[in-house]
């Protein structure tokens, strides 16, 4: 950890008198400034984080220097997303080069196996190799629809990506272990990213899925064709197809097959899908993603005669089978066409649909099915908002002239 | 708080951003001097300067971030103050 002599006294002060009950209450949040500072820059401020500088500003919003989202009509019509333009969620900070060191020596250590082992990044690429095309979905996009403005980045369309991985398939290193241990019930990964002085029950990202996950997902190294930058996850990161971004464990240090869920914070209370003013445990976690589409162009306006309405539709865990569009807020509803390579069941497909319009003003709306469900009219009211796959508030406004 | 002067507020606000809640420690907010990067930059976050997002976010924390006031970290008046001390610094 770089070291970093400047500490503001006053800060000092608090950190070396946390016997306070403030202090003590609030240790999920203490940290000496030396890694606080880690990363960060103030260079820029309106802008990019150093950290992610690589990015393409104009096709991202800035929620903050943690979250940006993709711009709707910046994801790009080649069903994937191009890396520049994909969106960022952190729960923790970036890790920088230094803290990562070499790429190839990184280490994964595997739990609940009956032969625990310690692998390196360079032992994974020669174990077995996959790559695989999924959607990336923050567990809260679509949250800036909802009408009582959860907590949270405001994302609308664009915390979602289509990205393609390349890794070492989890069932792979299941079985040079040996296989799971009987019992185990979930999959935990644990990522190497919290730092040391923090509480991990507070601040550790591990996430549990269930144990039947595990089939489909990597540890993977690399993303759209090169390494897996740092602020996606690098040097290996988690790969759970079909499940919401936060089960995908950027930095994945550790990897675990038990018996119950993780106890950590962002397990247990994080990400629990509740009703509007009732939160635990009880209710159920971001997991699976639902059937979801959306119409990325046009967005606003377009000129009368031939139309071409485009977006995407993906399924989840389960294929996308249909895509449907209206242009008149639901009333009547015509097929589409997927358009594109189909890249597996946890990809999306890009859609198309040519129409004539006359001017006017149209609600232009896409209803998406897969596995025998569609999307439903209308978001589910939840606390936090999450899930939301209701086709009504993702349709778009356009006027024709 | 209505006996307080705005400049009151302002000043309370800094010392328990800085001390009693230790906000610092996790976010950049120029105005305080704090250079933390577990959370976001109050400086430049969209929501920063809407004080009501602020004194939810204070009250129920999200993530990692505690919940100052649910958790009776902060008292409720202090939960207003801090909030009302982000919201009217955060990119100045």
């Amino acid at each position: 950890m770089p070291k970093k002599q400047n500490i503001n006294s006053s800060r000092r002060n608090f950190l070396a008198g946390s016997a306070t009950v403030a202090g003590a209450a609030a240790a999920a949040s203490v940290m000496p400034i030396s890694i606080a500072n880690a990363n960060h820059t103030a260079a820029d401020a309106k802008g990019l984080p150093s950290w992610t500088s690589w990015k393409k500003r104009s096709a991202l919003i800035i929620h903050s220097d943690k979250g940006m989202e993709t711009h709707r009509d910046a994801i790009g019509e080649s069903v994937i997303t191009p890396l520049r333009h994909v969106y960022i969620r952190n729960n923790m900070p970036t890790m920088s080069d230094a803290q990562i060191g070499n790429r190839n020596n990184w280490k994964l250590k595997v739990e609940g196996v009956k032969n625990p082992k310690t692998y390196t990044l360079a032992q994974l690429k020669q174990l077995a190799q996959r790559t695989e095309a999924t959607v990336l979905q923050c567990s809260g996009n679509g949250r800036g629809f909802f009408a009582h403005k959860p907590r949270g980045s405001q994302w609308e369309t664009g915390a979602a990506a289509n990205l393609i991985w390349t890794g070492c398939p989890v069932s792979a290193i299941v079985k040079d272990c040996g296989g799971v241990v009987s019992g185990a019930k979930f999959m935990t990964s644990a990522g190497a990213d919290m730092p040391k002085e923090l509480d991990p029950k507070k601040a550790l990202v591990e996430r549990s899925v269930p144990i039947k996950a595990h089939k489909d997902a990597l540890v993977a190294w690399e993303v759209n064709g090169v390494a897996i930058p740092n602020s996606h996850g690098g040097p290996l990161r988690m790969i759970t197809p079909g499940y919401f971004g936060i089960n995908n464990v950027k930095h994945i240090g550790k990897l675990a097959f038990t018996a119950k869920e993780s106890s950590v914070k962002y397990m247990k209370s994080s990400y629990r899908i509740s009703p509007i003013g009732k939160k635990g445990s009880q209710y159920p976690s971001c997991w699976e993603m639902p059937v979801k589409s959306w119409i990325t162009s046009p967005l606003k306006s377009a000129k009368s005669g031939n139309v071409v309405v485009s977006g995407v539709a993906m399924g989840g865990t389960r294929k996308a089978s249909s895509i449907k569009v209206s242009v008149d807020g639901g009333k009547s509803w015509k097929s589409a066409k997927f358009t594109g390579p189909d890249m597996g069941k946890f990809a999306w497909r890009r859609f198309v649909f040519e129409t004539k319009l006359k001017p006017g003003t149209y609600k232009i709306v896409s209803k998406a099915s897969a596995g025998g469900k569609s999307q439903p009219k209308l978001r589910m009211e939840n606390r936090r908002g999450y899930l939301h796959n209701g086709w009504l508030d993702h349709g778009v406004d356009v006027t024709v002239s | 708080t209505s006996s307080q002067s705005w400049g009151d507020v302002m000043k309370q606000g800094m010392e328990i951003f800085n001390e009693k809640a230790g906000c610092g420690a996790c976010h950049v907010l120029k105005h305080a001097g704090s250079e933390g990067n577990i959370g976001p930059n109050l400086d430049t976050s969209k929501d920063s300067k809407d004080v009501a997002y602020v004194k939810d976010m204070v009250q129920n924390g999200l993530g990692v971030m505690p919940a100052f006031g649910e958790d009776g970290i902060l008292t409720p008046e202090e939960v207003d103050i801090v909030s009302k001390y982000v919201a009217n610094v955060a990119g100045k």
